[in-house]
């Protein structure tokens, strides 16, 4: 786990942000862009800067699935669960990764090397059933071509 | 119309005509997440090195997508008399190297064109309009997509972008409102409420600062046309909205975009920044003593958020959760400000209806809903594309002509419009794409997005999937929804795992009668799968209850059986 940043440095970097002007969703973005998730110490400088309450913030932040408290898996997957990539064998394909990864939903690998996650449809239903390995499609696969891309996956984290 | 904007589109229209004829070849690349996914930024890159090292004579740029999402990456050429255009699909990067060759050569290459856009058909290559795929299509909305670069605000400009603006700001706040409301654009979103009406709601409120939002959280899975509007040409949902501001008097306009479409977040910020600078956004509008600010919002990750008052929790900076209503919207939204939230899909009309009026845009339609809609069509099909259509033709026409016809070996059982709120229909090839039909069976036709699946499908597994997703997505207000979410998702598990009683046909029938007391339209409507799947295909729950078979062979506990219930009694689905 590598150390919270520095309560300057989050302060700085949230300066421009003000008060009952729709901040908190885009300082906890530009957070979370920085730094890949949401490090514990910034809810409190974030509900200073914005003259709120670190109980509001938090609570604003954990109502979203992609606003991560974690820090990220050097690759992330996703697996899209869309009704295209189920009606054309999506759960086949995430049973055969869960299985090659050996960790459900929301894990990692050992050493954060591999997280998996689920994706929302964002209409690219023509790669059906597809995931995303750090937010690039790699679509119709068959639960073979799956642990395969899985292997790779985890041959390159090594 | 106001001298300034007038001279801005005549300047963009010279330098629109002169980049046409430019006497080089024009190669326009679809660059969108559809296209993206298959290789079209290695596609693009290829393209634009060849014409810097001059192996092609050409300008090299991007536009959105033309609804061949199945197609891309999809290509046109424009050859450098200026004479024809072609537009090919699939141009994927281990096809562009040849692809280039091909076209420094002059040559046509009929069996990866999907048409000729612009001049005569050639022996071998018929028309685009004559496609199957865009036979009985209207492009309204969609006309400027494939043509412009959506990151370019002179390309918009130069097709009488903002025009309607203009227009507007030379009529009085009513007179809008009038054009819209006798246009008949109803909600794009799924609702059919006639968005004349909502602005003058907006219009009619007492109190100030008052708020626009656009609501672009398309979290419906299966849809994606508020995506391709806003990757294709973003500044028609920029003027709309700016339209919607001349006639509800407002203040600020949010347009609130999902989390999960970059691409989409990243071109409508360059566009309202490029508006700004252009003098079309912020104070005295083109000196006409308006002022109108615009903010491009991000959102992160809530289905929820796509109800509209869970949408404003969300800017205010709250969790999404929807707000008990009254009140509504139009008088206390965003701060607690009268605020007017409309789909993309409904704003992006508004530019034509102002530039054409309100007779010329309603006369497409024969149906009773008007204008053209656009659709987006996945699943068991074999094209899986977006198309923009007046109301109206039947689920048959849109398999054999849109989507290509069902794929190879699969028959169709059944389709889901909408979303995971919607419900699920049979294989009714007679329904229209209208909004009745589907209100008469319980459910709505939703936003755009439709899933058609097959025989290999279990609709068992699809509603336990569906109230999967509800319950996820729930926010947590009202134990209707919260609980009855959750209830419903175990008693579908217990079933698909072999422990179906018979009890639960009751219990989930209860929670369909009881969860319609949530306060918000997600919870109201979250056991519609059910609800409409236990109507449409009574047989199947039957088998995976009493008989432990399930005969798509999804449910890995019950056998794989296919056993004919036609003669069997049928249950009695109470209230079903």
């Amino acid at each position: 786990m590598t150390a919270e940043p520095e309560l300057r440095e989050l302060r700085e970097l949230l300066a421009e942000f003000e008060p009952d002007r729709g901040h908190v969703m885009p300082a906890l973005h530009k957070v979370q862009d920085r730094y890949g998730y949401i490090p514990k110490n910034a809810f409190d400088v974030i509900a200073r800067q914005l003259n709120s309450s670190p109980a509001l913030i938090y609570g604003a932040a954990t109502f979203y699935t992609d606003f991560r408290m974690h820090e990220p898996a050097k690759t992330e997957v996703s697996w899209c669960c869309g009704p295209a990539c189920r009606v054309l064998g999506g759960q086949l394909i995430v049973d055969a990764i869960q299985d090659e990864l050996g960790i459900g939903f929301n894990e990692q690998t050992e050493g954060h090397a591999i997280g998996l996650h689920v994706g929302q449809c964002v209409g690219t239903c023509h790669e059906a059933p597809q995931v995303w390995v750090n937010g690039k499609v790699k679509g119709n696969l068959t639960p073979e071509s799956a642990r395969e891309l899985v292997r790779e996956l985890k041959e390159a984290a090594e | 119309m106001n001298a300034q904007l007038e001279s801005m589109i005549s300047a963009a229209k010279t330098a629109w005509a002169n980049e046409q004829s430019s006497g080089r070849i024009r190669i326009r690349v679809t660059l969108d997440t559809s296209s993206l996914a298959r290789g079209a930024d290695e596609t693009l890159a290829k393209l634009q090195a060849a014409a810097e090292s001059k192996k092609l004579v050409a300008d090299v740029g991007i536009t959105g997508s033309w609804g061949f999402c199945w197609m891309e990456p999809c290509v046109t050429v424009r050859s450098a008399a200026g004479t024809q255009t072609i537009l090919y699909g699939n141009i994927t990067p281990d096809r562009v190297d040849e692809f280039i060759e091909n076209v420094a050569a002059g040559n046509d290459m009929p069996e990866l064109a999907l048409g000729v856009v612009e001049g005569n058909a050639t022996a071998e290559i018929p028309l685009l309009s004559d496609h199957p795929f865009m036979k009985g299509q209207v492009r309204r909305v969609m006309a400027n997509i494939g043509l412009i670069d959506p990151e370019n605000i002179d390309h918009y400009i130069a097709q009488d972008g903002y025009a309607g603006f203009g227009k507007a700001l030379g009529m009085d706040a009513e007179a809008i409102v009038k054009e819209m409301v006798d246009s008949g654009l109803g909600g794009r979103a799924g609702g059919g409420f006639p968005a004349g009406r909502k602005w003058d709601f907006l219009r009619n409120a007492t109190t100030s600062p008052r708020y626009l939002v656009c609501n672009a959280d398309e979290g419906d899975p299966g849809a994606w046309v508020n995506r391709i509007l806003m990757e294709g040409d973003p500044h028609i949902i920029i003027e709309g909205m700016l339209i919607a501001a001349l006639a509800g008097l407002a203040d600020e306009g949010y347009i609130y975009i999902r989390y999960e479409y970059p691409l989409a977040l990243e071109r409508m910020q360059k566009a309202v920044d490029q508006a700004y600078a252009k003098g079309l956004l912020g104070k005295d509008i083109l000196g006409s003593g308006k002022d109108f600010e615009m903010v491009v919002f991000r959102g992160a990750g809530s289905y929820v958020c796509g109800e509209e008052t869970g949408l404003i929790n969300s800017i205010d900076g709250y969790r999404g959760m929807p707000r008990i209503k009254p009140p509504f919207p139009a008088q206390a939204g965003l701060w607690n400000k009268p605020t007017n939230v409309n789909n993309v899909e409904s704003y992006a009309n508004a530019p034509m209806i102002m530039r054409n009026g309100a007779h010329w845009w309603s006369s497409v339609s024969e149906a009773k809903e008007k204008g053209t809609k656009m659709f987006s069509f996945s699943g068991s099909v074999n094209w899986a594309g977006c198309v923009e259509i007046p109301f109206g033709p039947s689920i048959g026409t849109v398999i054999d002509q849109w989507c290509g016809g069902m794929r190879e070996g699969l028959t169709l059982k059944g389709f889901q419009p909408g979303g995971p709120l919607s419900g699920v229909a049979t294989a009714n090839r007679s329904l229209t794409l209208t909004l009745d039909p589907y209100r008469e069976l319980g459910m709505f036709l939703g936003g755009g997005g439709i899933v058609f699946f097959d025989q290999n499908t279990c609709v068992i597994d699809m509603c336990k999937f569906f109230l999967a997703f509800c319950e996820d997505e729930s926010c947590g207000r009202c134990t209707t929804c919260h609980g009855g979410t959750q209830r419903a998702v175990e008693v579908m598990r217990r079933i698909q795992a072999g422990g179906g009683r018979e009890v639960d046909l009751e219990t989930l029938q209860t929670l369909v009668t009881t969860l319609v007391w949530s306060n918000c339209f997600h919870g109201q409507f979250a056991m519609t799968t059910i609800k409409t799947a236990m109507k449409a295909f009574p047989e199947e729950w039957q088998e995976h209850i009493y008989d432990k078979t399930c005969r798509a062979g999804v449910c890995e506990a019950l056998a794989r059986g296919n056993v004919d219930r036609s003669q069997v009694e049928e249950l009695a689905l109470a209230g079903g």
